[in-house]
């Protein structure tokens, strides 16, 4: 037995050691080694695909469509001018077939309907990936850098937000995602660039702090810092998360550098108006002056009631000192000259009676449990370090520090920001998705020294954010021109002279846009010269009314002199008129009967407008469109003829429908409109 | 039938052109044998006598041989993936990943490319090891070993020059490590790491200078030196053997000694 092993031990080895046969043997391995490269190419994942997919469609009724559709080998699309190379409908077969659409397996179902074409930007472009690749792996989840994985679907909206920076109908996330980015103050401190060289501004409007001691207390304050929500919970400013000590210096710092303003306060005295029939005319008042239409209140089912354009009231007597607030009720200008606040012109009574209802509305629970030790000077010190450190002055006016540049990192181009780079938590899915939902939700987690803030998002929210996010990309720097889709910028439009004064002072630019600058809450003022007659524009300064029952948010009463309205609607009819028609190329009145008769039938049969607008209240049930009892009062009669020809060429966002209506329809239709004067059945006053 | 086949030879070996080409002629002496070797322009390098022993794997574990096997793999699949591959900023990567994904058992011939380049060093380092420990670098054979070095660096910098070609992340910063390691020789380090990079980044102008190195000047010039040390071994009297080894006559140890006196 040992022989034999030795036998064929040395025979292996005689064998081996002969150069000939080492040789022909290595070449033969190497042969058989050889002939595993095009059996690895020939059994490919995507040959294998192509067959399931060609067998899928034989038994379907369209089989010969799609078979005359199909092409077998590697499919692309190549779009030189945009980088993309997408091989995806190599498995993808029929990603374009929409008769697939009722297939549900994967790779083989058909793209749901979308508006661009498939070849016009591939794949990649929206839903990420490398599109060169030809393995599922490698196409989808490949984290090399340079490489991005599959965009997971419920950020799909970013994609759209790479050439579209104005807001879409169908990207609700996307669109609530940037709101949140300028409302929540994000870009306070983080700098986003977008692709046509502007910046995102924040639409939060914090607060100057530099007179801050006149307005409220460094109780508040601390309470305040320690967390926003417990005080309002729908604040923007989010919790730092400061220890006791710091925010106790902060607050002793903050009052410390408050310097006094003169004007923010006034006498107020309690005892003359705390009577409860004050309270109900305080309660009447702040009704009739709307100021629900931009402040929120919590009701008793602690549901937010109100605008968010100016901060909440709930608790607002906890916060403010009451001769602060009647100051600021009185010129808000004199606190805080940049604020959206308009100016009414409140007699002292009524000053008196408003302050006595909104300090009413307390909390005394907030800032019962805060005794603070008077500050000292080292406090002072360590609370004015704390703010610079936390960058306060990135969203407040402080007294003393500038607005920090570049405070936190730059998110222009988050969203093709490389894995590699990014440090994950332990456990947490490994992806940029991930990574910045997460960052917003526990920004502290990712580090001691962090100074990023904690907001109380929902799920949902730090989605939307995400998707804001996702969307700054690289691509949408790189892509060309043609492609970009800015968002409409604010102009820096302001009226001028003394109308212009007095609107600053009223804050139109608050609610209502005029030529390119404003609030988007009320219509747009650009062209309101041309359309309503300057008896009424006078009136409805006079006395607000609503033209649409429907809204809850409401003009409010700003107590304007008569000169003051007379100078206010002079500029306005003289300055805001369109240069589309002339404003008095047809009378306001006199139109025959016959075309009067004609317009009603019009109105009534063709072109059934009482669907969206009232007419006649006794019989009309079209709450769409404003109400039209008294448009003959109200608009110009050339403003009704070219809003019927063509509604979107005066106001692009209306939703009033073209009907195409012709001139002769259009002028028996502004004659019967014209005759609506006075609110029908009750006859003129 | 097997007489057909040998009547079929020796016609083919009388034909003009068979001759041509091989010039030794016919026969099995000494001379026709030495003669086949050194007439042809391919064996010419090599000695004419080789001990059969030598031939065998203990010898040498043909580790020269094999260095010089992945050099033709390198050589041949080099080739092949010139054919796919612009040495271009926006076509480089998407050239790699052409090859991966659709090029017809690309990846297999990127990959013998990449696996035979490592293969190469280490057999190259392999090989002078096993030359340096049995002292087969010793004279007349020192300058070879010289020459050796100089393969060696050769094969090193072709390994560091393709390097760059995939032109991903993996390879701009290992050429920036390696291009400002260069920077730091005296005098003249920038000079030279401009020279390298056709500028001050790696960019462009870097990526044709490696590609231009890596397939036309590195490679000839180990062609070159491969010659030259094939040639040196047959001048310097043949495979290296150890005077107290089994086998060695005493005529090849007295040829040695006097290889030995005479320098």
């Amino acid at each position: 037995m040992q022989t034999n092993n030795k036998g064929s031990f040395s025979s292996i080895r005689a064998f081996l050691c002969d150069p000939f046969r080492m040789f022909g043997v290595v070449s033969v391995i190497l042969l058989l080694l050889l002939t595993v490269a095009p059996a690895k190419d020939y059994f490919s994942q995507w040959r294998s695909y192509q067959r399931q997919y060609l067998n899928l469609i034989r038994n379907r009724g369209d089989a010969v469509t799609l078979l005359r559709h199909f092409q077998g080998g590697i499919q692309q699309i190549w779009i030189p001018q945009l980088g993309v190379i997408d091989r995806c409908q190599t498995c993808h077969v029929g990603v374009a077939e929409a008769s697939l659409a009722d297939v549900k397996e994967q790779p083989f179902r058909a793209h749901p309907p979308i508006p661009h074409k498939l070849t016009e930007f591939g794949c990649v472009i929206c839903h990420r990936g490398q599109g060169a690749a030809t393995t599922v792996s490698e196409a989808h989840h490949s984290k090399m850098a340079g490489e991005e994985p599959i965009l997971p679907m419920r950020y799909i909206e970013a994609s759209c937000g790479q050439c579209h920076h104005e807001p879409l109908e169908g990207t609700p996330k996307l669109n609530q995602g940037r709101l949140m980015l300028a409302r929540y103050g994000c870009v306070n401190c983080h700098a986003v660039t977008l692709p046509d060289g502007s910046t995102m501004q924040g639409t939060d409007n914090p607060p100057p702090l530099t007179h801050i001691a006149d307005k409220t207390t460094r109780e508040w304050i601390y309470a305040w810092l320690k967390d926003p929500t417990s005080y309002s919970a729908s604040s923007t400013m989010p919790n730092f998360l400061f220890s006791d000590a710091d925010a106790s210096d902060i607050s002793a710092f903050l009052i410390a550098n408050s310097t006094p303003q003169p004007g923010d306060s006034m006498a107020y005295s309690a005892t003359s108006s705390g009577s409860a029939s004050d309270s109900s005319a305080g309660a009447v008042l702040y009704g009739e002056s709307f100021c629900a239409s931009c402040h929120a209140t919590q009701n008793e089912a602690g549901n937010l009631v109100g605008g968010d354009l100016g901060p909440e009231l709930t608790n607002v007597g906890t916060k403010v000192k009451p001769g602060w607030l009647m100051a600021w009720l009185k010129d808000p200008h004199t606190y805080d000259p940049t604020t959206k606040m308009p100016q009414y012109r409140w007699t002292d009574q009524q000053l008196q009676t408003l302050t006595a209802y909104v300090a009413g509305k307390t909390d005394p629970d907030f800032v019962a449990n805060v005794h603070l030790q008077p500050a000292t000077q080292a406090q002072i010190a360590h609370g004015k370090k704390l703010v610079i450190e936390y960058g306060c002055a990135s969203c407040h006016e402080i007294t003393g520090i500038p607005k920090p540049d570049n405070f936190a990192p730059d998110l222009s181009r988050i969203g093709s920001k490389p894995l590699v780079q990014l440090i994950f938590l332990p456990g947490m899915e490994q992806s940029l998705p991930a990574y910045l939902a997460e960052k917003i939700r526990q920004p502290r987690a990712f580090g001691p020294s962090l100074h990023m803030p904690k907001y109380s998002f929902s799920t949902s929210q730090i989605e939307d954010l995400t998707t804001a996010l996702l969307s700054f990309t690289n691509r949408s720097f790189t892509l060309p021109p043609n492609l970009q889709i800015p968002a409409v910028q604010d102009t820096n439009y302001r009226p001028a002279g003394q109308a212009g004064q007095l609107m600053a002072n009223i804050n139109c630019l608050s609610c209502h846009r005029i030529n390119g600058n404003g609030g988007t809450m009320a219509p747009d003022l650009s062209w309101e010269g041309s359309s309503v007659q300057q008896p009424w524009l006078d009136t409805f300064l006079k006395n607000p009314n609503t033209l649409r029952p429907t809204l809850i948010r409401r003009m409010p009463k700003f107590n304007l002199t008569d000169s003051e309205r007379t100078v206010l609607t002079n500029y306005m009819m003289t300055v805001y008129q369109t240069p589309a028609f002339e404003r008095d190329e047809m009378p306001l009145s006199g139109y025959s009967p016959d075309l009067v008769e004609k317009g009603r039938q019009l109105f009534y049969s063709k072109y059934a407008c009482q669907s969206c607008h009232i007419v006649n209240p006794n019989q009309d049930k079209g709450y769409i469109g404003p109400t039209l009892t008294t448009v003959g009062a109200r608009l110009n009669a050339a403003w009704i003829f070219h809003y019927l020809k063509d509604p979107q060429a005066i106001r692009p966002e209306t939703i009033e429908p073209n009907q195409h209506i012709s001139d002769d329809d259009a002028q028996a239709l502004t004659a019967f409109l014209m005759t609506q004067k006075t609110i029908a059945g009750q006859g003129a006053k | 039938m097997p007489g057909a086949i040998e009547t079929y030879f020796d016609k083919l070996e009388r034909t003009r052109v068979w001759r041509s080409i091989f010039r030794s002629g016919k026969g099995t002496s000494t001379l026709h044998n030495a003669l086949a070797i050194q007439q042809n322009v391919f064996l010419h390098l090599f000695p004419t006598k080789v001990r059969k022993r030598m031939l065998g794997l203990g010898a040498t574990w043909y580790l020269g041989t094999l260095t010089l096997g992945t050099f033709i793999v390198l050589v041949v699949t080099g080739i092949l993936l010139m054919l796919y591959y612009h040495p271009s900023v926006p076509r480089a990567y998407s050239d790699v990943k052409d090859l991966q994904f659709v090029v017809s058992s690309g990846l297999f011939l990127r990959n013998l490319h990449r696996w035979s380049a490592h293969a190469m060093v280490f057999l190259a380092f392999a090989h002078m090891f096993r030359v340096f420990y049995r002292g087969a670098y010793r004279t007349p054979r020192e300058f070879n070993w010289v020459i050796g070095v100089v393969l060696l660096l050769v094969t090193l910098l072709l390994s560091y020059t393709g390097y760059l070609l995939p032109w991903d992340q993996l390879a701009f910063w290992a050429i920036t490590v390696g291009t400002n390691i260069s920077s730091a020789v005296p005098l003249i380090g920038d000079k030279i790491r401009f020279m390298l990079l056709g500028g001050h980044l790696v960019n462009a102008n870097a990526l044709l200078r490696f590609y231009v190195l890596h397939c036309v000047i590195l490679p000839l010039t180990a062609v070159l030196f491969l010659a030259v040390h094939f040639w040196r071994i047959r001048k310097d009297g043949g495979l290296y053997v150890r005077e107290t080894e089994p086998g060695v006559t005493s005529a090849e140890k007295q040829l040695s000694n006097q290889e030995q006196g005479s320098r």
